[in-house]
């Protein structure tokens, strides 16, 4: 595999994962709001924390009965493509960003939103006071979605189909790889996807530093 | 002067305030004692306007806040500040966390300096004024988070174990200056406390807050 190639599938890999986290967040953080203003959230939340150990070969599956030919939504022609990997991965991760974001708003934020309001903010002025102090960790919830997103493997091979130069991803690159015995470059490959996600959690941990009080 | 008529509160399924009946005036220091759980925090984060009573009024100048527009609730809620036992630093400079209550209530950029200026020579503030809020000492932050509440000079202020984490020094200067806001201002102040050696110092009302529950638990 040349290394223009390998650079291709690792930009590819960090569009899907980005758009999937960008897209997760959309739905997952005024879901967590919402979650955060009732009482008897809970319970949605605990059924969300267990969803996080879903197999994401399971997720693949669904995804790929969603959008095959017979599937409800088969019309779309969604399958195989990067659009399909991006939702399907965007849905792998929704229960690990709303559970946590659900924590964040329901403990920092809220205390924030409490500190504000005892010093006179109006509600608007003590929402913005409490995200802006739930900042570092929505931060940090997005780097944790992305890192599951970038390295599942099983709704990218399902639903992307690994096709050269389209769907394929670091994961379902390194697979084929080694199913074809060719070690050295799934390694490459891994070392890749570890630069990648290590690289992506220091430099959002220098950014957090920074913003630190 | 804030009021609470029969006030009950709930959390989840318990009664934590029940038919709970006091009033806190301007120019007077009123500690409450009890032990842990007893309610104490809650009845303070009730009468400063911060959570709504499950039953029951709580008036501020003789209207009860919780019926008034958003508007008008707002401009009571106001005159009225609670800090909490763990002080609670906004990110950033603790100038940033004093100029915050005055920069939400819209206060020209001269006002604002000439108020964080005289909190800030009160509690001896200044060598901390531009030090970030996570680079303070409990201690320090405690001291902060007072400052920050006086600085917008509530009529009535609630401050929940406001001692716990100062030393001797920073009691005596908090507890001076307390004493002069209710005396001199005729800011009504409000403590929570395990203290009963500073009840007797500072109050001029100790109310036990086990002697202010009223009802019966209800369902």
């Amino acid at each position: 595999m040349s290394f223009t190639e390998a650079l291709s599938i690792a930009a590819r890999s960090v569009y899907i994962a980005g758009t999937a986290t960008l897209l997760a967040f959309t739905w997952s953080f005024p879901l967590a709001y919402t979650m955060s203003l009732g009482r008897k959230a809970r319970l949605l939340a605990t059924v969300l924390e267990s969803l996080v150990g879903f197999p994401t070969v399971l997720v693949g599956l669904l995804v790929y009965m969603l959008f095959s030919r017979s599937g409800p939504l088969g019309f779309l022609g969604l399958l195989y493509t990067p659009y399909a990997v991006i939702i399907g991965e965007a849905l792998l991760i929704t229960p690990l960003m709303t559970g946590i974001l659900y924590r964040v708003l329901e403990t920092t934020a809220r205390r924030y939103w409490e500190v504000a309001v005892s010093l006179g903010a109006s509600e608007g002025q003590a929402l913005a006071t409490a995200l802006r102090e739930a900042f570092p960790a929505v931060i940090a919830t997005v780097v944790m979605g992305f890192s599951r997103a970038i390295g599942e493997l099983g709704v990218a091979l399902l639903v992307g189909g690994n096709i050269r130069g389209y769907t394929r991803t670091l994961t379902t690159a390194i697979a084929l790889e080694v199913s074809k015995g060719e070690f050295e470059d799934a390694l490459a490959l891994g070392a890749i996807l570890l630069v990648i996600v290590v690289s992506l959690s220091v430099a959002a941990r220098l950014l957090l530093r920074e913003e630190r009080p | 002067m804030i009021e609470l008529r029969s006030v009950w509160f709930k959390y989840d399924k318990r009664w934590v305030l029940r038919d709970v009946n006091i009033a806190f005036k301007r120019g007077t220091i009123v500690v409450i004692i009890g032990p842990n759980g007893s309610g104490k925090t809650t009845l303070m984060k009730v009468a400063g306007l911060i959570y709504k009573p499950t039953r029951g009024e709580v008036l501020y100048n003789g209207v009860n806040v919780w019926s008034l527009p958003k508007q008008k609730r707002l401009e009571a809620r106001r005159h009225v500040v609670y800090v909490h036992e763990t002080p609670i630093l906004l990110r950033g400079t603790v100038r940033d966390n004093l100029t915050y209550g005055l920069k939400i209530r819209g206060y020209s950029e001269d006002r604002i300096e000439e108020e964080v200026e005289s909190i800030v020579e009160s509690l001896r503030l200044r060598s901390l004024l531009d030090k970030k809020t996570g680079e303070l000492s409990a201690g320090q932050s405690q001291l902060v988070a007072i400052a920050r509440a006086l600085v917008v000079k509530p009529q009535v202020l609630f401050l929940d174990e406001p001692f716990a984490h100062l030393d001797r020094e920073k009691r005596s200067i908090v507890s001076t200056l307390l004493r002069e806001y209710a005396r001199g201002r005729g800011m009504g102040i409000v403590l929570a406390t395990h203290d009963e050696y500073l009840a007797e110092q500072l109050a001029d009302n100790v109310v036990n807050i086990g002697e202010i529950q009223g009802g019966q638990n209800i369902g």
